[in-house]
């Protein structure tokens, strides 16, 4: 791990109750900050669509009766090695060296979604209205806002977390609670064979264990 | 993967102005072959409408045309910022020797940079689709092959139309022999096809719920994507069509792309004319727009392992 500064949210999964605060709030503040609007089309109609930098998504694992049900937050995870920056033709995609967050410059992009097709999360959407690719900034007109009271400068979805599901920091100091999270907790990250080397990361849920030395004890 | 309409036309477009160009540098590489006046008059001026069409066609793909010209800033690491240098370059060399036929001769050196250049730009067309190392049906040399090849052949069967049209005896080169090599590389391709429908049949997900999601236990399976209307993520990764309509469409690639033309050529090998070529051509072009539509929609993205339940 290199010296500077990476910064990364990690996801405990064992406190995730799926209310999708984190969603709205995120939706919110995006909307109406630097990287906003985020548009959404036909939202009082029958079929809505709208960007969003931030989802909850439901998935059960396992089988009757040893089954659980795993909300799961999903965002841009700040790839060490983003492979959505070198493919993109303009440098409007770009990885900060100072803090590692992965950045849209608005101004720039031509809006051809090759980064979209490069990233393997599904992390970046076109944005339908303004028609440039848009991503989690890690809310950065927040965390280094010079008017919001020092307590709040974090990302929305961790201010409007109320389990305190997401813990904000930089991963590569190993006394950030990021950090301790992730060494003392198995934080693991997601899709590692493409060694896309995510900052984000997840904690996973202690209670699967449990039930997997249930079920081998049976 | 969404079949993108705008890439669809480019690619079928430019890989048929490739073509032609490339065996129009090919054959007056070292003795020219080509006479000048069917070089200005035919070829290149049709060489040159096709990849304009190409280049309009392309720009129906940006949501901001009007900063195309950024694209072309990243060339150290993006294959599309390469390909956006190359095919203005290709269009450049083409105008240069169309100059050139007008005023002389056509140096030699031209015709090498143009074949080179024809080359380049099948190498970063593909790329921009083999590069990306976790769509795995495109992440193969079969990819550039396969550009390449069919590019060629359309190339060729334009070639032969044109010299057919212009009709009058070239020394070196006969209507036959041209049929032939049509007839080949027909043959050639619709294998390669064969063979890439068969690898893609047989792929193995690198990617599955598991490492998506790292939840432990099994099965794992989705009951919420975490939205009920649609998104970006929905519409662009998926070709949203049935079974039926994909099993369809593979039967029209393989008659109209391969096995019609080269049963028209077999047939009219002796006799053939403008009528059959061009009837040719034109089935061949609406097989190579279908295969070209089944290239995106039967790339599988990783992204649509997050996006499977509604709920």
């Amino acid at each position: 791990m290199s010296s500077t500064k990476q910064l990364a949210l990690v996801i405990d999964l064992n406190v995730c109750v799926g209310c999708h605060a984190c969603v709205t709030s995120c939706k919110e503040w995006n909307t109406s900050g630097s990287a906003g609007p985020l548009t959404d089309l036909n939202a009082y109609g029958a079929s809505p669509s709208g960007t969003f930098f931030n989802r909850v998504q439901t998935f059960e694992a396992g089988t009757f009766p040893n089954t659980q049900t795993v909300h799961f937050p999903k965002s841009c995870l700040h790839c060490e090695e983003p492979p959505c920056v070198p493919v993109c033709p303009t440098g409007a995609s770009y990885k900060r060296k100072e803090d590692g967050i992965v950045l849209v410059d608005y101004d720039k992009c031509i809006g051809c979604s090759y980064c979209s097709w490069a990233c393997p999360y599904g992390a970046r959407e076109l944005d339908q209205e303004r028609q440039v690719m848009t991503k989690c900034t890690l809310c950065v007109d927040r965390i280094y806002s010079e008017t919001l009271p020092e307590s709040e400068r974090k990302p929305a979805c961790v201010m409007a977390c109320p389990t305190s599901a997401r813990i904000f920091g930089d991963i590569h100091d190993p006394e950030s609670d990021a950090s301790k999270a992730i060494a003392e907790r198995s934080g693991y990250a997601l899709m590692p064979e493409w060694e896309t080397q995510p900052a984000n990361h997840y904690l996973p849920r202690s209670i699967m264990e449990t039930i997997e030395a249930a079920r081998s004890d049976s | 993967m969404r079949p993108q309409f705008s890439i669809i036309f480019f690619t079928t477009l430019a890989g048929l102005a490739q073509g032609l160009l490339f065996f129009a540098a090919l054959l007056n590489l070292f003795t020219p072959v080509l006479p000048t006046a069917f070089l200005t008059h035919l070829a290149l001026p049709m060489s040159l409408g096709l990849l304009a069409l190409g280049l309009v066609a392309s720009f129906f793909h940006l949501g901001h045309p009007e900063r195309a010209w950024r694209a072309a800033t990243m060339w150290r690491t993006s294959w599309l910022s390469r390909e956006v240098i190359a095919l203005p370059a290709l269009i450049a060399i083409t105008c240069l020797i169309y100059f050139y036929a007008f005023i002389s001769e056509v140096p030699q050196w031209l015709w090498l940079a143009l074949l080179i250049m024809t080359i380049i730009l099948w190498v970063c067309t593909a790329k921009i689709y083999q590069c990306i190392r976790f769509i795995q049906e495109w992440s193969h040399p079969s990819t550039l092959t396969n550009f390449t090849l069919l590019g060629m052949t359309s190339g060729l069967i334009l070639l032969e139309l044109l010299l057919l049209i212009w009709n009058k005896p070239i020394e070196g080169l006969e209507d036959s022999g041209l049929s032939i090599a049509i007839f080949c590389l027909l043959f050639v391709s619709l294998n390669l096809k064969l063979w890439i429908w068969r690898r893609n049949k047989g792929l193995k997900p690198i990617s599955n719920l598991a490492t998506a999601t790292g939840i432990k236990g099994n099965p794992i399976r989705q009951t919420s994507m975490g939205l009920m209307g649609g998104s970006f993520n929905t519409r662009e990764f998926f070709h949203h069509q049935t079974d039926r309509v994909i099993s369809n469409i593979r039967k029209i690639i393989l008659l109209c792309a391969y096995v019609l033309p080269m049963i028209l050529i077999a047939i009219s090998i002796n006799t053939i004319n403008i009528g059959v070529i061009a009837l040719v051509l034109f089935i061949h072009i609406a097989g190579l727009l279908a295969e070209r539509w089944m290239f995106f929609a039967e790339a599988n993205h990783p992204q649509n392992l997050y996006y499977q339940r509604v709920s």
